[in-house]
């Protein structure tokens, strides 16, 4: 028997019940709280970075928790943008230096597009590619993008990459940036809860969880999944460009598959389809990598990589996967 | 079901606090301080501390040393290399006295071959941990990514030991690898003796290949060579198909090559051609441990470079066997950013010495002409802030490299002026 509760808008705000709910504002609080709490201008100012890459996160939650479209490609969009950035923004790349808001807009349509493009092959007609096929052509976008990020000669820089000449003004570092990031962050999470209970948004949940009902049912499927798409690339692009003018470096493997790759781990950690799990998972994972390489020099690597066996193997649906059908049962 | 949850999140959350558990609060004791300790603060509670420990250095506050290094990913061999040999002559100074009567503690970061770990590790050390200098890292994207980071946006000392294109010129910058020139004039004249005028040079598509070669031309036209073809493939390349053909169009006496990454699937293609008996090799990058993979593919190359094992002067077996003595029998350090870390702890001690204080814009005036004698012969910091040093050459020989020459105070040739 289908689940009515997935698909019905009351049931997904309660989604998980109270669990979700206090989830939610305990990361609330949590956020407001560490800015107050901490006057470590780098500990903040990290914490924040790990915020940008939350965003990330949640665009591969969106079209991969709720539409079911794998993806391996999804740094095309969040490094695409810090190339965007860099080449829109450095005399060295040979292009006229733009304005910061508008190479920021820049950045973000040049992502827009580029989902535009790939989306346009993939899904331009019914019966378009979907499962492994949709991933392995993301997988190609990516290897094509680090390439070309590698053999752009002064454009590009090469395997050096593009210095940023940019900062931004005062949110550029600690408490300023950081503030600049859970803004994103929580608006991101609140506009993406409210677009996925919207009417396109069922829809796009329906073609998630059974794309060949929704189409019999007369639905635009590739329009809906096109948008949508388009709709991560843009979010994914603006977190992007944002990460890499406070990063001050952009370089090949910012839009490569192991950036790729590395997102998908924070939302499987977290959990994928819950939105929330994934914030979690992309902060809670870069945070320990980040500790541990200081601390266990030569065994990080093993013990990060057995806490994530662990997790997976106990509670395969992730923390908040986990969480939610523990609640529902 | 509820209690399972409960059971399994304390599980992960216990293992979480144990990971992330660390040595915190010993590094501010003035004993020997050359283990690995961190004093990242994790919120309010701990910033007290930060801020004071901010304040006037004096006689019992250590000076820290800040190591960025490759410890895991595709550079593994070299960021061992740099914090080991920095970290074993920490040691030795701690053990004499320390700098001006403060010991020296160090902090090592693992930036895992990646350009926005560099950044974070950069940013820890200069604006968490506060340290006085930075050294490292490997990579010449790391190193743009951490000038960034320590010098321009820090306003700290970084002090750079890997081989690299030279060219980088500020006041709290300064090289203590070995730079194109250094390495280039003593390779080409002995590559021309053996193997004839024709050059072909043969590089990674990427700064430091291109820069290099750029400043070989010149020394190849003095020595009245001539370059028949010049090559960029992608740093790691799956196919070299193009270097074959080449190889086989312009028949060089010899190829000049800068492609160290994959340097044993370049050769292999060119032995399954059949040309490796025909053309003859020289290479800047490939220091002992490289070698030894890939030792019969490369027989019969010449290789320059700061440091080999088998390099003749009397200071190379003692920092050999302390080396090995501290990190293990059979551990020796790579070409370059080795022998480099560790000359450059010590002209840091003779620096803040003479400056009387660990200011870095006083420190790095002093570092110009300071001298050292350091395992492989004198060095000594040029006003460019690159260093005048031994470049040792040597030939692969039945598997074994086998030193040709020794170059000593070889100019680094760099026209940076401070």
């Amino acid at each position: 028997m289908p689940d009515e509760r997935a698909v019905t808008p009351r049931s997904f705000w309660s989604s998980g019940g109270k669990a979700f709910r206090n989830a939610e504002l305990i990361l609330l609080a949590l956020l407001v709280a560490l800015p107050v709490a901490s006057r470590d201008a780098f500990f903040v100012d990290r914490i924040g970075r790990f915020l940008l890459l939350a965003v990330f996160a949640l665009t591969v939650d969106l079209i991969w928790g709720y539409g079911a479209m794998f993806t391996f490609g999804q740094a095309a969009f969040f490094g695409g943008a810090g190339y965007a950035v860099g080449i829109l923004s450095t005399r060295e790349a040979g292009i006229l230096p733009l304005p910061l808001g508008l190479t920021i807009l820049g950045a973000v349509a040049a992502s827009a597009l580029l989902a535009l493009g790939i989306s346009y092959f993939t899904f331009a007609r019914r019966g378009g590619l979907r499962g492994v096929e949709f991933a392995v052509v993301t997988l190609a976008v990516s290897v094509a993008l680090e390439r070309l990020a590698n053999a752009g000669g002064p454009v590009t820089g090469g395997q050096n990459g593009i210095l940023m000449t940019y900062r931004l003004g005062p949110v550029h570092r600690g408490h300023g940036f950081y503030l600049l990031a859970a803004t994103i962050l929580v608006i991101t999470y609140l506009g993406l809860k409210r677009y996925l209970l919207s009417r396109p948004g069922l829809v796009f949940r329906g073609i998630g969880q059974n794309e060949e009902r929704v189409e019999l049912l007369g639905y635009d499927v590739p329009r809906i999944k096109r948008w949508t798409f388009v709709l991560s690339g843009a979010i994914a692009g603006l977190a992007g460009s944002l990460f890499y003018l406070h990063e001050g470096i952009v370089s090949p493997a910012a839009v490569g598959v192991g950036s790729s790759t590395l997102v998908l781990l924070w939302v499987v950690l977290g959990g994928k389809g819950t939105l929330i799990g994934p914030i979690v998972g992309a902060v809670a994972l870069p945070y320990l990598t980040a500790r541990l390489s200081g601390t266990l020099l030569d065994t990080w690597l093993v013990v990060v990589g057995v806490i994530l066996v662990v997790v997976i193997l106990l509670i395969p649906a992730g923390i908040f996967g986990f969480l939610n059908r523990e609640r529902a049962s | 079901m509820k209690r399972r949850s409960l059971i399994l999140i304390s599980l992960v959350l216990a293992l979480i606090t144990s990971a992330c558990g660390d040595g915190g609060g010993a590094g501010t004791t003035g004993t020997v301080t050359t283990s690995v300790e961190t004093t990242e603060t994790t919120g309010a509670a701990t910033t007290g501390a930060e801020t004071t420990m901010t304040g006037t250095p004096s006689e019992d506050t250590p000076i820290k040393i800040g190591i960025i290094a490759d410890l895991t990913g595709p550079f593994t061999t070299y960021g061992n290399s740099l914090a080991r040999s920095a970290q074993l002559a920490i040691k030795e100074v701690n053990e004499a006295g320390g700098i001006d009567g403060r010991q020296v503690e160090v902090i090592v970061e693992d930036i895992q071959t990646d350009v926005a770990a560099t950044v974070d590790k950069a940013r820890k050390l200069v604006q968490s941990d506060n340290v006085d200098l930075v050294m490292g890292p490997i990579g010449s994207d790391a190193n743009d990514a951490a000038y960034a980071e320590v010098v321009e946006a820090g306003g700290k000392l970084l002090f750079y030991t890997e081989t690299y294109e030279g060219g980088k010129c500020n006041e709290l910058y300064f090289s203590f690898g070995a730079v194109p020139a250094q390495q280039v004039r003593p390779l080409i004249p002995i590559l021309q003796e053996a193997y004839g005028t024709n050059a072909m040079l043969f590089g990674a598509d990427y700064v430091w290949p291109r820069r290099s070669f750029e400043i070989a031309k010149p020394i190849i036209d003095e020595n009245e060579g001539t370059v028949v073809s010049e090559l960029y493939l992608p740093l790691i390349a799956e196919d070299f198909s193009e270097l074959v053909q080449e190889v086989r169009d312009t028949q060089p006496d010899y190829i000049f090559s800068l492609y160290p990454a994959v340097w044993g699937a370049a050769l292999t293609a060119l032995n399954d051609a059949g040309l490796l008996d025909s053309v003859g090799i020289g290479t800047i990058f490939l220091g002992d441990p490289d070698f030894a993979g890939i030792a019969d593919l490369a027989e019969g190359s010449y290789t320059a470079l700061p440091f080999f094992t088998v390099a003749d002067a009397p200071g190379v077996q003692p920092f050999l066997e302390a080396y090995a003595a501290e990190f293990g029998e059979g551990e020796i350090p790579s070409g370059g950013e080795g022998v480099g870390a560790y000359n450059a702890v010590w002209l840091y001690k003779q620096a803040v010495e003479q400056a009387g204080s660990t200011d870095p814009a006083a420190v790095a005036e002093a570092m110009v002409g300071q001298t050292y004698e350091g395992p492989t012969g004198t060095v000594e910091m040029m006003p460019s802030h690159h260093l005048k040093q031994t470049i040792n050459l040597v030939q692969a020989q039945d598997g074994q490299y086998v030193l040709v020459d020794s170059f000593e105070n070889m100019d680094p040739e760099e026209d940076c002026s401070l």
